[in-house]
């Protein structure tokens, strides 16, 4: 009976979470809505080959959660305009230069994928 | 390939830019200071801010002199020339994002649709000085090739950054181009004829000492 129990939670965790896993499009470009005039040209961002080319298993080293000496925490992936405001009024990372910063940064350090404006922000 | 040129240019290239031009230029005002001071101690004893100063506001004011109310086309485009030549790399967005990613410093940038405009205007005011040095004869008759060597390093970045900004031709290999021209105008800045953006003052400062303190006359 107990066996029972669980299967059938199991089947259901299934059926309520299937259906989302299959309809989340895939992401193509990054426009985040935050950002409500854009000063340049959206970032096509094909998000699944990015992570597959670059060799990315977890949601590290672009979604995280918060810092710990020094170094990103791995977090739900959360949108980056959760936390990072357009234009925050402390000293937190506003949202243009967390993009920035996580692309660019990593692009560098990988020495491959896009490093200047153009190459991201075709038009 | 392309990651390296480009962290080359910069990186390094761009620090040496950067660096020929404050310590070049102070080099020049230095040296050529004591210069005068050693050889013409006379002239100097006279020179006074408050002259030089007073000539300085007249000269940078449009139709400010007798000189800038001559020739007024002139007037006006060697004004729109160099307030957009100076303005534009200063204030563009996409420059203050690369100060704001390297250093954390920012400060309020020109839409870029005023800059694409500036940078059209720093260029079309190029091509009427590089006109004028053909066919106006005064002009033409005092022109040598480091006029043409100045007002051709000077045009690089501008030229470069409008085909890179608007994405004509190959951009990364534009876009590097951009940076180098863009270091040439560094690297020229403290000699020959691009020289006057830090020794110009110099002979204003000169010269308005002499007629206002010496000859009690306008130098404007």
């Amino acid at each position: 009976m107990k066996k029972c129990i669980t299967l059938m939670l199991a089947l259901a965790a299934v059926v309520v979470f299937i259906l989302p896993a299959f309809c989340q499009e895939d992401i193509t470009e990054i426009k985040d809505p935050a950002f409500q005039t854009l000063k340049r040209p959206a970032v096509p961002f094909m998000h699944d080959e990015h992570n597959e080319k670059a060799g990315l298993d977890g949601c590290l080293p672009c979604h995280h959660e918060g810092m710990e000496n020094g170094e990103f925490v791995e977090g739900d992936p959360a949108k980056c305009a959760d936390c990072h405001e357009v234009a925050p009024t402390d000293d937190s990372t506003d949202l243009k230069t967390a993009y920035h910063q996580q692309c660019i940064q990593c692009h560098e350090d990988a020495a491959k994928g896009p490093v200047a404006c153009g190459e991201c922000h075709v038009k | 390939m392309y990651h390296s040129i480009y962290d080359l240019v910069t990186g390094p290239l761009t620090w040496l830019g950067f660096g020929v031009l404050v310590l070049g230029g102070l080099f020049r005002m230095v040296s050529l200071y004591s210069l005068a001071k050693k050889k013409d101690a006379s002239s100097i004893a006279y020179n006074k801010a408050k002259y030089g100063i007073r000539s300085i506001l007249h000269w940078i004011t449009p139709f400010g002199t007798l000189g800038w109310k001559e020739n007024p086309v002139i007037t006006v485009v060697t004004f729109v020339f160099h307030i957009c030549l100076l303005a534009t790399p200063i204030f563009l967005g996409a420059h203050i994002d690369l100060w704001d990613l390297n250093f954390g410093v920012s400060w309020p940038a020109l839409p870029d649709h005023v800059a694409d405009i500036m940078t059209v205007l720093v260029i079309a005011a190029g091509c009427f000085f590089a006109y004028r040095r053909v066919v106006d004869k005064t002009v033409a008759f005092v022109t040598t090739w480091k006029d043409w060597f100045a007002l051709c390093v000077t045009m690089g970045p501008f030229i470069t950054g409008f085909l890179a900004y608007h994405q004509i031709f190959n951009y990364q290999f534009m876009i590097v181009l951009h940076v180098i021209t863009g270091i040439a105008w560094l690297l020229f800045i403290p000699f020959g004829r691009l020289s006057h953006a830090i020794l110009g003052w110099y002979s204003r400062v000169y010269i308005a000492s002499e007629f206002q303190g010496v000859r009690h006359a306008k130098d404007w």
